[in-house]
């Protein structure tokens, strides 16, 4: 089933089969103290999409995301995750941080089953299956590389199936190469489960490697949503890296464009 | 075979210095430059163990000194721990408790065993509030600032994948705190046995202590230092078994690791 979409090319998001949910921003506005980080913005995402947030540092991307995580509360507006007004914490939404923050004194399956109810052994062995480490499951966190420890992050996200995964930059520390393993890791799965993805990152060509669509936030609003109909799995051949590297260029340009206007 | 031999070697020689000087110090005994009214020999020292120790009368000071050292302990680190787990994790009570107990933290706890004598007279519960007093405050002091240094990311992390408030504590906070914790209940280990040797010479029936006063009022001088050596390896054996519990609950830190292990 999944391979069959890649030799019809562009993805057809109806067909496939999503439990992802869909997530609505109306004219979101959100300060701290006299600093304005969010300032009205408007952010639709169809249930089962992958998006992902590009901008500046300090353009308000992360604080985006951590409201929609439910982590911080707006100052107006309405947030909707899944046709439900979003005020909190979730269970059906989970976030895979910058940093992987496993706890260290709890062995690497003990992580990913962290929080879940009844006999859940085998659930989280499975998760950390997923992210091909299921011989470090009796490990401390602390003798596991970078890439290893944020794998083990992303099976704990996982194993609760969530239906909106949230990630705020997490391949950011990661070397050149474990980032391009983990982008195809993160796109295998989310093809598998059909979550809704948002990918905060200041790494444009991961963006458009993972991302449906790529959003440009400046100052705190959108200033550009552009769609990347590629097919899946990507950035595998040379004509998908040539069409990947065009839209990469044109969101830098915009980037820059704007740039050149504030310094004119 | 050579290296057997210098692992051996290097096994050794931490006690050579040791050896040397108990050496030196029963030729010197023997040999009249060091009068027994000062110092014993330490064969007599070592007779006197065995002497006091075929009596039972060894055991039972021994017994009666652990047994309060350790109720003591119980009852200080508990109400210690419990405060710093309160303060720790409630602005309201921090705000409430803390600077009370630091204030009270200043004044040396042996200043007040005249005052806990008129109160108690010389009985075990004199001795009790001493000792529970000297290791509430290393105990409380190390839980709070335990809590309060557990890494902010890790309790965020721990909300937003859906710990109740107990998971929380129970998952992140606690084993968070831990390590600062156990450096408290290393630390009031120390203020016990402390507080038990000054408890026990001023007023006690009963206990190490007394038996070194004891045999001060007959000159018995080889007893007053096998009780001197009591206490010290008493304080060495609750440190390493201190030590013990912090390679076992703080396993998964390189830092309690043992080489190899």
């Amino acid at each position: 089933m999944q391979s069959n979409e890649t030799e019809y090319g562009i993805v057809s998001r109806v067909d496939r089969d999503t439990h992802g949910v869909a997530i609505a921003a109306r004219g979101l506005r959100k300060s701290y103290g006299p600093q304005a980080v969010l300032r009205g913005l408007d952010l639709d995402i169809a249930a089962g999409e992958f998006v992902a947030i590009v901008g500046r540092s300090g353009c308000g991307k992360s604080t985006l995301l951590r409201h929609v995580a439910g982590l911080e509360q707006a100052d107006s507006g309405t947030l909707q995750v899944g046709g439900e007004a979003r005020r909190q914490l979730h269970a059906n939404t989970r976030v895979m941080f910058q940093e992987a923050r496993l706890l260290p004194w709890k062995s690497v399956l003990d992580n990913v089953g962290l929080g879940l109810p009844g006999d859940w052994r085998p659930v989280a062995q499975a998760a950390l299956a997923q992210v091909g480490l299921a011989e470090r499951a009796s490990d401390w966190p602390a003798i596991l590389s970078g890439g290893q420890r944020q794998r083990v992050a992303l099976a704990r996200a996982l194993v609760h199936s969530p239906r909106l995964l949230l990630l705020d930059e997490p391949l950011g520390a990661l070397d050149a190469l474990t980032r391009i393993e983990m982008q195809g890791l993160i796109e295998g799965l989310w093809r598998e489960q059909g979550f809704t993805a948002l990918l905060v990152t200041h790494d444009v060509a991961e963006a458009v490697a993972l991302a449906d669509r790529v959003v440009l936030i400046e100052n705190g609003a959108i200033t550009l949503d552009l769609r990347i109909p590629l097919p899946r799995p990507r950035a595998r051949g040379e004509g998908d890296r040539a069409a990947l590297a065009a839209f990469e260029g044109q969101v830098l340009q915009r980037v820059l464009a704007r740039d050149g206007e504030a310094s004119a | 075979m050579k290296k057997t031999s210098s692992i051996l070697l290097e096994k050794l020689v931490p006690w050579c210095l040791p050896v040397v000087l108990i050496l030196g110090w029963q030729a010197g005994a023997s040999l009249g430059w060091i009068s027994s009214r000062v110092l014993p020999a330490p064969l007599d020292v070592g007779s006197a163990f065995v002497r006091l120790s075929a009596s039972g009368e060894l055991l039972d000071h021994l017994k009666i000194s652990c047994g309060r050292a350790f109720a003591g302990f119980a009852v200080g680190a508990l109400v210690g721990l419990l405060l710093g787990f309160w303060t720790g994790t409630s602005r309201l009570m921090e705000q409430l408790l803390d600077t009370s107990v630091q204030m009270v933290r200043n004044v040396p706890h042996l200043a007040l065993t005249p005052l806990v004598i008129l109160w108690f007279g010389i009985g075990e519960e004199a001795k009790l509030f001493l000792i529970a007093l000297g290791v509430m405050f290393p105990v409380y002091l190390n839980t709070f600032h335990g809590i309060r240094s557990v890494d902010r990311q890790l309790i965020e992390m721990g909300r937003a994948y859906g710990l109740s408030r107990w998971q929380l504590f129970r998952e992140v906070i606690l084993p968070g705190a831990l390590p600062s914790i156990l450096v408290g209940v290393r630390f009031a280990l120390g203020v016990m046995w402390l507080t038990l040797i000054v408890a026990e010479t001023i007023a006690a029936s009963s206990g190490i202590g007394y038996m070194a006063m004891n045999a001060r009022e007959f000159f018995q001088t080889d007893v007053v230092v096998l009780a001197i050596l009591l206490y010290a390896i008493l304080g060495k054996l609750a440190d390493v078994a201190a030590k013990g519990l912090e390679r076992r609950w703080l396993r998964w830190n390189p830092n309690f690791q043992r080489a190899g292990a």
